[in-house]
């Protein structure tokens, strides 16, 4: 009894080893990845496919962590391995104020809070977070953007919550994912690969906006 | 009537042939996309390799560990305007604070200098402690209020903007503190890192010279 019981138990820890040591050298994988990026850059990011978050980190910590809501993929994104981000696209990228000497630049800068009048007294929003100021902020972000990195991987952020712009919107989204992607596929340069894309939806706005401020331009990360 | 059914028929082919080479590409695409994401990825482990492959493990994961900076480090959201105190993983003070604006300053007559009022990002730390600082304004200061810049270094010097403290981090940055706290949460300064009062007397006291600054 005792024997036919092992031997089940043998049957039954046969794969699920197999899966450990396979957990095992992603793990070793992984570590070493990062360890190689950690002890150098400042900065980088974790894209987990499996599970499903994109995290910005430092020294081995995370800064900021985005959980992927949807994640959908065409081609085979050549994805494992370090990267670096040669380039962000979006429809409208934010620009930066210019101020000329002498001009408007105390616009920028509302009256110290000693000097600053009642609120309900002017027709100045009383909440810090209304005041329309002359600067870069996170709410000037894209909600939706591209970027595209060194190993020509291709990847689309957007926001769950921003995705809706009509049925316009909906068809241009229809065509680029159903006809223009499978058709580059096919025709695009023959570089052996094929092309790729993968699509990132976050749970809001704010989620797309801040992996925008916070992913500059030749930050180098992870993809797990 | 024999022309039309021509075009006719050839629009109708023209269009099958769009559909068949689209269904082609798209049964290409998604063969290529049944094989990802790997499972598992890496080589598979012998059992002879395998006590290797654990103590690399957790010779990586101590090396990971040994890169966290040591005691109070003061980690700065620029886009969330947050500054945190930490030691290890636990987050032992949370602050509202101002980062920069953004903003570009362009100098239109003399040497047609450029200024951009960005909080640098990256690693630093904290290199200088000082108790009620003085402002030494820099010459973007006058030119942006369309005043002449000054010769003498004590036409420069200016008491009280910045609060009580100061923690130089380098460059010319400070985290410091502010007359304008009704804009704390905003991006509104020239690069430094302003602190409401409370605040920067507790991150004063707590951190020490030297400690870990990382501003993402």
């Amino acid at each position: 009894m005792l024997a036919a019981l092992l031997m089940a138990g043998l049957v039954c820890a046969g794969p699920a080893a197999g899966a450990d040591k396979a957990d095992l050298a992603k793990k070793q994988n992984s570590l070493s990845a990062e360890y190689s990026l950690a002890k150098d850059s400042p900065f980088y990011f974790v894209l987990d496919i499996l599970g499903r978050k994109l995290e910005l980190r430092v020294r081995g910590m995370v800064l900021r962590s985005w959980p992927v809501k949807v994640m959908r993929f065409w081609g085979r994104p050549e994805l494992s391995g370090n990267v670096e981000l040669v380039r962000k696209t979006a429809l409208k990228a934010p620009e930066r104020i210019v101020i000329k000497p002498g001009g408007d630049a105390k616009k920028v800068e509302a009256a110290p809070a000693a000097a600053a009048k009642p609120t309900g007294t002017s027709a100045a929003p009383s909440n810090p977070a209304e005041f329309d100021l002359e600067a870069l902020e996170l709410k000037d972000m894209p909600k939706e953007f591209s970027l595209d990195f060194d190993n020509g991987l291709h990847i689309l952020i957007k926001a769950k919550t921003g995705a809706s712009g009509g049925l316009l919107g909906s068809i241009r989204e229809g065509w680029g994912w159903y006809v223009d992607l499978p058709l580059r596929n096919l025709f695009g340069p023959r570089t052996g690969k094929g092309h790729s894309e993968l699509e990132l939806t976050f749970e809001n706005d704010k989620d797309a906006q801040s992996i925008y401020w916070h992913l500059f331009d030749g930050i180098k990360g992870i993809i797990l | 009537m024999f022309v039309k059914r021509i075009l006719i028929a050839a629009a109708a082919l023209a269009y099958l042939g769009f559909l068949a080479v689209l269904g082609a590409a798209y049964l290409i695409g998604l063969k290529q996309a049944s094989a990802w994401p790997p499972i598992g990825g890496g080589r598979a482990i012998g059992n002879k390799d395998l006590p290797k492959v654990e103590k690399n493990v957790q010779q990586l994961e101590k090396r990971m560990i040994g890169l966290l900076p040591k005691g109070l480090y003061i980690v700065i959201d620029t886009a969330e305007n947050r500054l945190y105190v930490k030691n290890g993983k636990d987050v032992v003070r949370t602050a509202v604070v101002s980062c920069g604006s953004g903003v570009v300053l362009e100098e239109s007559g003399g040497k047609q200098r450029k200024w951009v009022f960005d909080t640098p990002r990256g690693e630093f730390s904290v290199k200088s402690k000082i108790t009620n600082p003085y402002w030494v304004k820099p010459d973007w200061a006058f030119i942006e209020e369309g005043e002449s810049i000054p010769k003498g270094l004590e036409d420069r010097i200016e008491g009280g903007t910045l609060g009580d403290y100061a923690l130089g981090f380098g460059q010319g940055f400070f985290i410091h503190g502010t007359l304008y706290t009704r804009l704390l949460g905003r991006n509104v300064t020239h690069g430094c890192v302003r602190v409401g009062d409370e605040d920067l007397k507790a991150i004063f006291k707590a951190v020490p010279m030297g400690a870990k600054i990382y501003i993402y």
